[in-house]
């Protein structure tokens, strides 16, 4: 029993009210919360990332609904604005119907928010069921006990969705407050959708908590595009607990800015031979910002392919962590399996901490992992400079290649463009302040 | 004394018991069975230590008290009762210890003859001076009086307290301190022998220094201690082997070693382990759990670590360097092969504390049969190691379909001038590797053992000559019956 857990839990888990099988798992997950507690450092899977003492404020409450208009912060806004899609917007963690933009859904699309969804009785056992790895399950646990919106998004077999969908979660109110949302993401087999997910905030001290289930069926194809811009006094977790059957295929690539300490975790199960995965992030920190990017593939059928890669640029006294973990379970033959993690360290002061791990019980695979950590090329960087290009502009021309392979990655030209914009932004925030 | 009695009985009953391989049936005297501070009373009475060692060693057992046994590494194993091991057992002939080869018990040399290390003809070949550990206590300690000329002390632990206590208080638990860790703190209070080495400034050891280590008593669990130091612009190679005679019983292993490296100094450490890996079911074999840590205490010194471990049933083991001078470099180059039901968990730690350090990593785990393999290590990299660099290379090999390989690299960095590179690959054996050797006239087990050495041949070549030879050797006996 943890005391800090359950003080947490009494200020903003939800009253079991709700359909019958709901209420039985949320009260499975308070349990379950309040006997594990936040994890702390002694906790293998949290070694880098002390959640326990980030949450160490005792006087965390629930966010309120914020009905107003919100005033996003001059280049806060959404980067994908642009882009013609279906549209959750979520405030505070409550969903804004006027914000959104969900008329003229396809047949056989689902597209709303799970408030909705839940009062018209539609059921998602097996995804409040998935609690993913051991190192996520006091996350899926706390956000299971403590989510009452998030978004739902269902495709019938065989469906290509069009338009992108956007999920767009704004956090302008702080003070100790809490979001915890939960997503359902279920696309039949064949079906296909490119996701644009931003979560922008700007409330100082808050914490938000996002738990996505996906489930792919076969063949089905999800191509999710991420922006993680949270308020430089924010506590974020975002959590993806897949299933992803033959032949699928999930695509994830992430920026992440924000946030005074982040963890993006990602869970990815393959249930069928074929199927492929990746999640590739990139993140940019500064002044004492701590981003922490875990990602556990299990190659539990033969045949499957995964990457990851995450690069990270640290300045200041900013602290990156990447966790990898690829498992190939005992006769999970010919899978394939990739990990990258590279950082650059721009100060003195910055750290990075790397675990690579391989847990493999079958022969015939390919299984690779690498680390990088140092600083910028000072040939390369002379190189520039030898060329007329002056110093600042070399160094950002350096590191903006060093991301390109996470962002150029993005197949949606347009959200790719947005994001290396984003990107590009950071610096333009550093130079400001140099001057 | 009041164990006496009890220990020629609990000798008595052990002897005549054996039923498998062929441990010697030498009388031994034992400390009664089980772990008290009347047992660690006992071992340092017998050992004639000083006050201050029997302080020592009661300290760490107090503290060991309070210990938990980690539980943290990827292998399996039951429960360990530390009342049921005898902690101390020696020839009977202690007190008539052999000045030559000629006094030694025949049976002694008999037994290092079958596990095929003959002693005499190794010291006339290879000039190497040999410190065989028998059970706990030295019987044998050659080519003294040439070290000596050198400066070089040389001798077992034991004769160490008693001839340089002063170095050894000085020196002993500065690199595994006596809390480090549940192992290494019983180690402490425990410890029965091992080995001493002391090179004087400036002094390049005249020859490689080697002692074969085996585990012979039934029941007896084995705590040795090794402390080398290194002055200045000195140099030392150590070769450390290990074979044990079969035998049904788990068997405890909690060594310590301990190096000290100063200014401009280097240690070639170089082991071979090949203890009892307990039979195809599992059953039997050594428990391997063993504190190995390196300080390259003064600038520009050198640690280098070389491992080819192909034995005990569990093996817990992470040979490490505190990178502590400026410029100084820390190696470590292993091959873990695992057969059967064998668990191998090891690997290293490398603490970049100084400038300009460095360090490299070459690991080669071989899983086959239903074993399982784990790599796990450290670099870490301090706010003052400047230019510190590290370069890391894991590749597993699996053969066959039912064994595991791990990799659990923690990569550290608090400094932006400092180059961390990690890499690691896990891949079965070449199909098409095999097939040429099979149709070049190799037999199957042939082919593997020449694609394995293949392989490991980046930290073969690493190992002084005389221990290549075995290890190559070593690397085909052990993969026996994997394939096929």
């Amino acid at each position: 029993m943890s005391d800090q857990a359950l003080t947490y839990l009494d200020a903003n888990s939800v009253a079991t009210e709700g359909p019958a099988w709901l209420d039985v798992r949320r009260k499975a997950a308070h349990a379950s919360f309040a006997d594990a507690g936040f994890p702390h450092r002694r906790v293998e899977a949290w070694r880098y990332t002390d959640l326990s003492r980030l949450m160490a404020k005792t006087d965390w409450h629930p966010a309120a609904p914020h009905d107003g208009a919100v005033l996003v912060p001059e280049g806060r806004s959404n980067p994908f604005s642009s882009i013609a899609s279906h549209k959750l917007v979520f405030v505070n963690g409550f969903f804004r119907q006027d914000l959104s933009e969900l008329d003229g859904l396809p047949e056989g699309v689902e597209i709303l928010p799970l408030e909705t969804a839940l009062e018209r009785g539609t059921k998602f056992e097996s995804a409040f069921d998935a609690n993913g790895p051991e190192a996520m399950a006091p996350i899926a646990a706390l956000n299971t006990a403590c989510a009452r919106d998030g978004a739902v998004i269902r495709l019938n077999e065989g469906i290509t969705l069009e338009q992108p969908v956007q999920l767009i979660h704004y956090t302008p109110d702080g003070g100790a407050t809490v979001a915890h949302t939960r997503n359902v993401i279920e696309l039949g087999s064949g079906a296909s959708m490119t996701l644009l997910e931003a979560q922008i905030g700007w409330g100082g001290a808050y914490l938000v908590d996002r738990v996505t289930n996906l489930n792919l069926g076969e063949r089905a194809s999800l191509t999710h595009v991420r922006l993680e811009d949270e308020d430089t006094d924010a506590v974020h977790l975002s959590t993806v607990l897949g299933d992803v059957a033959s032949n699928a295929s999930y695509k994830a690539n992430t920026l992440a800015l924000g946030g005074r300490a982040g963890r993006l975790q990602s869970a990815l199960h393959f249930t069928g031979e074929g199927a492929h995965a990746e999640s590739n992030t990139a993140y940019l920190l500064r002044e004492t910002q701590h981003l922490d990017s875990t990602i556990v593939v299990d190659h539990a059928v033969p045949g499957c392919t995964s990457g990851a890669l995450a690069k990270g640029v640290l300045d200041d006294e900013a602290i990156g962590v990447f966790q990898g973990k690829v498992i190939v379970a005992p006769h999970a033959q010919k899978s394939d399996a990739k990990q990258m993690s590279n950082a650059l360290l721009l100060s003195r002061d910055a750290a990075m901490n790397a675990k690579p791990e391989l847990e493999i019980y079958a022969d015939d695979v390919q299984c690779a992992h690498g680390s990088t950590i140092g600083e910028l090329d000072g040939d390369a960087l002379f190189y520039l400079r030898s060329r007329g290009i002056e110093e600042q502009t070399a160094r950002q021309m350096l590191i903006s290649a060093f991301l390109g392979d996470v962002l150029e990655q993005i197949s949606h030209e347009v959200a790719r463009d947005a994001l290396t914009e984003r990107a590009t932004q950071w610096f333009e925030v550093k130079k400001e302040g140099e001057v | 004394m009041v164990a006496t009695r009890e220990t020629v009985e609990a000798v008595d009953e052990a002897v005549g018991k054996y039923k498998y391989g062929f441990s010697t049936d030498i009388e031994s005297e034992k400390a009664p069975k089980g772990l008290s501070e009347d047992t660690v009373r006992f071992i340092s009475a017998k050992k004639n230590e000083p006050e201050w060692l029997l302080e020592w060693r009661l300290d760490a057992f107090r503290r060991w008290l309070n210990m938990e046994e980690p539980d943290w590494a990827k292998v399996n194993y039951p429960k360990i009762d530390y009342q049921d091991a005898y902690y101390y057992s020696a020839p009977k002939s202690d007190d008539d210890r052999p000045k030559s080869l000629d006094e030694i018990d025949p049976k002694i040399l008999e037994t290092y003859d079958k596990l095929g290390i003959p002693l005499v003809e190794q010291m006339a070949l290879a000039g190497i001076a040999v410190d065989a550990v028998f059970d706990s206590v030295s019987v044998a300690t050659t080519f003294k009086e040439r070290l000596a000329e050198a400066g070089v002390i040389f001798c077992s632990f034991s004769e160490a307290v008693q001839d340089h206590p002063e170095l050894v208080r000085q020196y002993l638990g500065t690199v595994v301190p006596v809390t480090d860790n549940y192992f290494a703190t019983l180690n402490s209070a425990v410890f029965s022998d091992g080995s001493f080495v002391y090179v004087p400034k400036g002094v390049r050891c005249p020859m490689e220094l080697s002692t074969y280590f085996r585990i012979n008593e039934a029941d007896t669990g084995q705590f040795e201690r090794t402390l080398i130091i290194v002055e200045d612009g000195a140099y030392v190679s150590y070769l450390e082997g290990c074979t044990a005679p079969m035998r049904d019983e788990h068997q405890l292993h909690a060594a310590v070693v301990e190096l000290v490296c100063l200014e401009d100094a280097e240690i070639k450490y170089s082991t071979v382990q090949n203890w009892y890996p307990g039979d195809e079911d599992g059953n039997g074999g050594i428990y391997n759990f063993v504190t190995k840590r390196g300080d390259c205490r003064g600038d520009n010194s050198k640690i280098s670590w070389t491992q080819v471990e192909t034995g005990s049933a569990v093996t817990w083991k992470y040979p490490s360097c505190v990178l502590r001078g400026d410029n100084s470099v820390g190696e470590f180059y292993s091959i873990a092969i695992s057969n059967n039901l064998q668990q191998v968990d090891s690997g290293t730690k490398m603490i970049h504390l100084g400038k300009n350090t460095s360090s490299r990593i070459i690991s080669k785990g071989i899983s086959a049969g239903r074993s399982s393999s784990t790599y796990r290590g450290l670099v870490s990299v301090h706010k003052k190691a400047e230019d510190a660099r590290n370069f890391t290379q894991c590749d597993s090999l699996l053969i066959g379909d039912r064994c595991s390989a791990h990799t659990v690299p923690y990569i550290e960095s608090k400094n932006p001038s400092a180059i961390l590179e990690h890499e690691a690959t896990t891949s079965k054996l070449s199909e098409d590797q095999l097939f040429y050797c099979r149709q070049r006239g190799l037999d199957e087990e042939e082919a593997v053992a020449l694609l394995v050495n293949g392989f490991c041949r980046d930290v073969l070549q690493q190992l002084p000559m005389e221990f290549a030879v075995e290890a190559q050797k070593l690397v085909g006996i052990s993969l026996e019956g994997s394939v096929g």
